[in-house]
């Protein structure tokens, strides 16, 4: 359920990323993927990721190529998955850390893949693969701080000064 | 409570979704003048299997086809070895016939004009046990063969025919104890008389020890005994030996023509004394 949702955001945020035109925008598809990933959950982060890369697949310009992004994104979810069932990924830094690779490998993957579909050498756009990255590992460690920061006993602490 | 995932699962769904990823994709992507990636993908699995079911209907039909080769080149093997064995059997008749064409050849070159009623005969039997040295010839009275016929082989003389059946003939040898053989020794015109050895030759009697006989002299038949035509060779003197005691010379000699040696004679007919003297001389001997 909450990958659901967080895959409808991620769509909504893409399409405002598009209005907006931003030259490299994060890919918002892997952080509901990388949130179920992330307890080593292999299977549910797998269909996650396949119904994210039908969604961005949807979504991109004319040309598109239905299979191509969730191809890529089936096999960074698994090794995230992989990743996750051997180790505590609960730090925002280790999760944007890995976020950033996760793009980085789907960067590559999606670029191998166009190569053997189109069967002559695409280079990729590794400066903007890497921008790319960048922006989703740092968007997911904020969102994991935001997520982990303890809000309710903030407000309670506050409260309890304010009647003092 | 969920039930824990089996280890083969996970890897499972991955394969699925990969799998499905993949199969969209192929539909999806056309290169330039071709179908999509899935038709050239089902074209070659397709041609993969035509190409080895092809290879195999290929490899099964040569297989086949080798093996009925082998099997015609085995009977055509055995047809050739058969007609290898009648060849060789023919060939070896031919030789045959070859070697007995060449003595005739020889024969008529001895006896280049033989006297009328002269018939070619062939030695069956040869009996030399005993005193007694005679041969059964093939040729009787049917075949104009008669009693005190000369028999010649290609080297010389070797006897005559002392009885005659209807198809067959004895030749006494001269080599018989009991054969005398007027001789002449040509180089001195000197008649004597040869007998035989009982063994395998003769030898010459009553020649004065003073004669003049030298080893390796020609003998030939002096015509003088009414039983064989002058002329005839029949060896030459294997020693002289003079006894000390005695007024003769001993002169053993060997007989030319070894009848073991003669298949084919030729049979010449009996000497008549009121007859002229037959022409039969060897060829190429200069009457004495």
């Amino acid at each position: 359920m909450i990958a659901a949702l967080g895959l409808a955001l991620a769509a909504l945020g893409t399409l405002l990323f598009g209005v907006l035109a931003l030259p490299h925008p994060p890919d918002l598809f892997y952080l509901p993927v990388a949130s179920v990933a992330r307890r080593g959950r292999s299977v549910p982060a797998m269909l996650t990721a396949f119904a994210a890369g039908l969604a961005e697949d949807a979504l991109a310009t004319p040309g598109r190529l239905w299979g191509l992004h969730s191809f890529s994104k089936v096999l960074v979810a698994y090794l995230l998955a992989a990743i996750g069932a051997r180790a505590l990924v609960e730090k925002p830094v280790l999760l944007g850390l890995l976020v950033w690779g996760a793009v980085v490998v789907d960067g590559l993957v999606v670029t191998l893949l166009l190569w053997i579909l189109r069967g002559e050498p695409l280079h990729p756009a590794l400066a903007a693969l890497a921008l790319r990255a960048a922006g989703t590992g740092l968007l997911a460690a904020v969102l994991q701080a935001l997520l982990r920061y303890p809000w309710k006993e903030r407000r309670a602490a506050r409260r309890r000064r304010r009647l003092a | 409570m969920a039930a824990p995932l089996s280890p083969a699962r996970p890897a499972l769904v991955l394969a699925t979704l990969l799998g499905s990823c993949v199969i969209l994709l192929s539909i999806q992507v056309r290169r330039s003048g071709q179908g999509t990636l899935a038709e050239e993908w089902a074209l070659d699995a397709s041609s993969a299997l035509v190409r080895g079911s092809t290879g195999v209907r290929s490899a099964a039909g040569s297989l086949v086809g080798s093996f009925a080769t082998r099997e015609s080149l085995r009977e055509e093997n055995a047809a050739l070895r058969e007609r290898v064995a009648a060849l060789e059997a023919r060939l070896h008749s031919l030789h045959g016939i070859a070697l007995e064409r060449d003595r005739l050849v020889r024969l008529l070159g001895a006896v280049p004009a033989p006297p009328p009623g002269t018939r070619p005969a062939r030695i069956v039997v040869i009996e030399t046990a005993g005193p007694f040295q005679t041969a059964l010839l093939d040729r009787g009275r049917v075949d104009g063969v008669e009693p005190g016929g000369v028999v010649v082989g290609e080297e010389g003389l070797l006897g005559r025919v002392v009885s005659a059946g209807e198809r067959g003939a004895r030749v006494q040898l001269l080599s018989d104890r009991t054969a005398a053989t007027g001789v002449l020794l040509p180089r001195t015109g000197r008649v004597a008389v040869a007998r035989g050895d009982g063994a395998s030759g003769a030898a010459i009697q009553y020649v004065p020890a003073i004669a003049d006989v030298t080893v390796n002299e020609e003998v030939v038949t002096s015509g003088t005994d009414g039983v064989y035509p002058r002329g005839l060779l029949l060896g030459r003197i294997a020693a002289v030996r003079r006894p000390g005691a005695s007024l003769f010379l001993e002169l053993p000699v060997d007989l030319a023509a070894d009848p073991a040696r003669e298949p084919l004679v030729f049979v010449i007919p009996p000497v008549r004394p009121d007859a002229p003297a037959p022409g039969a001389t060897p060829a190429g001997r200069s009457e004495p």
